[in-house]
């Protein structure tokens, strides 16, 4: 096991040290910050202050080398927007993330094994096809539009839940996780049944069943069990991806997460909160990544002998 | 029998439920974490419960700093809420009225006298003297703070700022400024202890509120000033949220989360809950006359007779909009009664066009026509229609959709170099209701936001600068005029007007300056037994 958790984090650290430096560089293609900060009659003199007090006069190389150095020592830099440190505002916005795309993994994991199962229990029945056709659906709809409509529907319409915010009751969380959810559970129900399907054709099923064993224990003891590994694995992905895509309900239910702070830091090429986000979401998807590799090989040794080296 | 049934060995069973047993636990962890963290029921904005004035805005300010507050999302907040001017202009009629100066006058040709008005003290418990007002002003102007009320307002100017007795203050320019008064009622007075090496992250100032919290992302919550001078406002506290979507603003309206919603979508808002109004923005079509085919002026003339302007209000702005033919809308100084909006004439734009392509200007030549998203509703439909326009009268036009940042390159000096012809799609607000502010910035030939001029045209602008009054009025209106005849930087698309979400249970009226100070104070609720 140990072994096998080396060869991990070696193999997922190569991304991360990629998309940390290209976020660095393409961020500094975009343009220097001087006008978005600076007056209109700023002096030139005034704008070569700016740049050398935020050392965007240096060179690339020279700027990444310094942001290493700090970043090395847990100095994430100062937010040109608001003065504080990029490192405690990026902190304070990842928790809220982590508890929206934590709830919204559970119930869409939870909700997909049991229709996926239950669509995989009977296929081409009504159930079956009732799930394919929402799954489907879910899956598609694009994350804004559901929002939105939740709001006028929800909210103004029949005014049973909050329209956004963060603070309030349980009511708060139901529209921006609902709109999350919508598309992991999609993908989630059909990686459910496509996997059930087949566990529950598998031989050893099928010798239980003849064995007269109990239908729940066979799928969800058995199958389910056997079926497990390909459902974490796609979760595991779309947490990642939920963690990055936050950014539109965060955007619209005015949540104040790591995808909003990512987007108002590139908007206003805030480039060491930008940074420093980029840089704790990829060591939190990094750590992600481990562990969901370390669940899939407690579940099934198969993983653990087939990392290559 | 069962047992002997060959599914995966006892241990592996056993991870697998340990793997969802972590998980679920690190989920219900996560769980009662929110739920103690959200245990408030007010929601956001407050509760409704009469006493609290609930604003959502367009976005959380950058900074509460007072001498950022020409920034619009600063000022909105800061300005007359929390700090104060010594004068401000009534937007309405155009005039200045006394605030933190009962009085002012021009003592000497360059120098103005200033009445400090007695008995304000600071939110902190401070008297408020002239000495305060000449540390702001100088604080302002003439520090390295580099602040935008610096550049937009005051340009390159110094100022020589003496407090002359606790009561007086006198403002001395290099060059004669009839309007310094109007340019001052942009300095937002702070007391002496003010940090002068640093923009400060929560201000103090004489108004009627004072900041009680920043939660940053969150909201901005303010307290009615107890030792305000004037009148006490109406509600007790005001608290600021922010959604970026008009279309939630618009429901929290709707649903009575909120009292005041800004910048609302023609689209999306009830009819019954919003007040238009205009907003002294206007939108236009800067065209780089440097570059071929701009840089022909039947071109430039020719785009301004393609626009089908009473066609995009009607169809692409609801309406909320009214034609423009210069850059500054009724009511600011300077304003020209006699200009009237390019008609739609597209045969005629398209002969314009035929003559200077016969004449060897490059007409087919792409231009770039450069837009910012959220500069207001439908702006990506509306750009659509500017391209096909100019098409339509044989140009050859590109768009690129930009954001702020990007936006402001193409913006400012220096404009950026080798991106061919440009016809940048930009929003003015005359806030300080002058032309000098417009002709400055944006006509002048060296002017920050302008791409070219004439040495004729700076000179009428310089000349009418130096004028007050009447004359002041008739120059400008002249210099607006000859823009048009003769340089045609400018293909005007409208005086735009805002929307403001308004709950039944306020009562406000928004004039042209709402946009950029929304005066808490103004607010009352409509029925006087709610508080």
């Amino acid at each position: 096991m140990t072994s096998f958790l080396r060869k991990r984090i070696v193999s997922s650290a190569i991304p991360l040290v990629f998309v940390v430096l290209g976020v660095f560089c393409l961020a500094r293609l975009t343009g220097s910050p001087v006008d978005l900060y600076l007056p209109l009659s700023a002096t030139a003199q005034q704008r070569a202050e700016f740049s050398a007090a935020h050392g965007f006069d240096d060179s690339i190389p020279v700027q990444l080398w310094d942001y290493l150095a700090h970043a090395a020592q847990l100095d994430f830099g100062t937010s040109l927007r608001t003065g504080e440190s990029a490192g405690s505002m990026v902190l304070k916005a990842f928790p809220v993330t982590l508890q929206l795309a934590g709830m919204t993994m559970l119930l869409a994991i939870l909700g997909a094994l049991l229709v996926g199962s239950l669509a995989a229990y009977r296929p081409n029945s009504l159930i079956d096809r009732i799930a394919g056709l929402l799954s489907m659906t879910a899956a598609s709809i694009p994350d804004f539009w559901f929002a939105i409509m939740g709001v006028l529907v929800f909210g103004v319409g029949l005014g049973w839940l909050p329209t956004s915010g963060t603070l309030g009751g349980p009511e708060i969380w139901v529209l921006p996780i609902a709109t999350l959810l919508i598309r992991p559970f999609g993908v989630l129900v059909q990686v459910v049944r496509g996997s059930m399907v087949g566990a529950l054709s598998a031989p050893y099923v099928k010798v239980a069943r003849s064995k007269g064993a109990d239908p729940k224990r066979v799928v969800f003891g058995h199958a389910l069990r056997n079926s497990i590994t390909p459902v974490l694995t796609v979760a595991g992905d779309l947490t990642v991806g939920l963690v990055n895509g936050a950014v539109i309900v965060e955007t619209i239910f005015g949540w104040p997460g790591i995808g909003k702070l990512m987007i108002d830091s590139i908007l206003q090429r805030d480039f060491a909160v930008l940074q420093a986000a980029v840089l704790i979401t990829a060591v939190t998807i990094f750590a992600l990544n481990i562990v969901i590799d370390v669940c899939h090989a407690l579940i099934d040794p198969r993983v653990r002998q087939a990392v290559p080296a | 029998m069962k047992s002997s049934v060959p599914s995966s060995p006892r241990p592996e069973r056993g991870r697998a439920h340990t793997v969802l047993a972590l998980l679920a636990t690190s989920t219900m962890l996560l769980t009662s974490a929110c739920a103690v963290a959200n245990s408030d029921t007010a929601g956001d904005a407050g509760s409704a419960d009469g006493r609290t004035l609930r604003v959502v805005l367009t976005q959380e300010p950058p900074t509460l700093e007072p001498c950022e507050s020409s920034l619009t999302a600063t000022g909105v907040v800061v300005r007359s809420n929390i700090t104060e001017p010594l004068v401000e202009r009534d937007p309405t009629s155009g005039k200045l009225e006394p605030l933190l100066a009962t009085g002012w006058r021009q003592t000497k040709p360059t120098t103005w006298t200033f009445d400090i008005r007695p008995g304000v003290t600071f939110q902190n418990g401070r008297p408020f003297t002239a000495k305060d007002a000449a540390f702001s002003i100088d604080r302002a102007v003439n520090s390295d703070l580099a602040c935008n009320v610096d550049g937009y307002v005051f340009g390159d100017a110094k100022l020589d700022v003496r407090a002359v007795s606790p009561t007086r203050l006198t403002v001395t320019t290099e060059k004669t400024d009839p309007i310094l008064p109007l340019r001052l009622s942009f300095v937002e007075i702070v007391p002496r202890t003010t940090d002068t090496k640093a923009k400060v992250r929560i201000p103090i100032g004489t108004g009627p509120y004072a900041v009680t919290s920043w939660q940053t992302g969150v909201s901005i919550s303010l307290a009615r000033n107890a030792d305000y001078w004037g009148k006490a406002p109406a509600y007790p506290r005001a608290r600021y949220v922010w959604r970026s979507d008009a279309s939630v603003r618009a429901a929290m309206i709707d649903k009575g989360e909120a009292d005041i919603a800004t910048a609302l979508d023609h689209t999306s808002a009830d009819k019954g809950n919003t007040v238009a109004y205009p907003n002294n923005e206007t939108t236009a079509l800067r065209l780089d006359g440097r570059e071929a085919p701009l840089n022909d002026i039947r071109v430039r003339k020719a785009i301004g007779l393609a626009v089908d302007r009473k066609g995009i209000i009607g169809a692409l702005l609801g309406g909320l909009a009214k034609p423009a033919a210069q850059l500054v809308p009724p009511g600011v100084v300077g304003h020209n009664d006699d200009l009237a909006p390019a008609p739609y004439q597209e045969a005629a734009a398209r002969a314009l066009v035929k003559q200077a392509a016969a004449d060897g200007v490059p007409v087919h030549r792409r231009i770039t026509l450069v837009a910012r998203n959220g500069m207001f509703a439908g702006i990506a439909e509306v750009t659509e229609a500017l391209q096909y326009e100019m098409a339509r009268v044989g140009l050859n036009v590109r768009i690129r959709m930009a954001d702020t940042a990007t936006h402001l390159q193409y913006q400012l000096r220096p404009l950026p170099r080798g991106v061919g012809p440009v016809a940048l799609l930009i929003m003015h607000g005359n806030q300080a209701g002058d032309a000098a502010f417009t002709t400055s910035q944006y006509l002048q030939s060296d002017g920050p936001q302008s791409t070219f001029g004439t040495k004729d045209l700076d000179r009428r602008i310089a000349a009418a600068d130096a004028l007050s009054g009447k004359a002041r009025q008739k120059a400008f209106a002249d210099v607006l005029a000859y823009q048009n005849t003769s340089i045609a930087q400018y293909a005007y698309l409208a005086h735009m007007r805002g929307l403001l979400g308004l709950s039944p249970s306020v009562r406000y009226r928004p004039d042209s300056a709402t946009g950029d100070e929304m005066r808490l104070s103004e607010v009352t609720p409509a029925t006087a037994g709610r508080r």
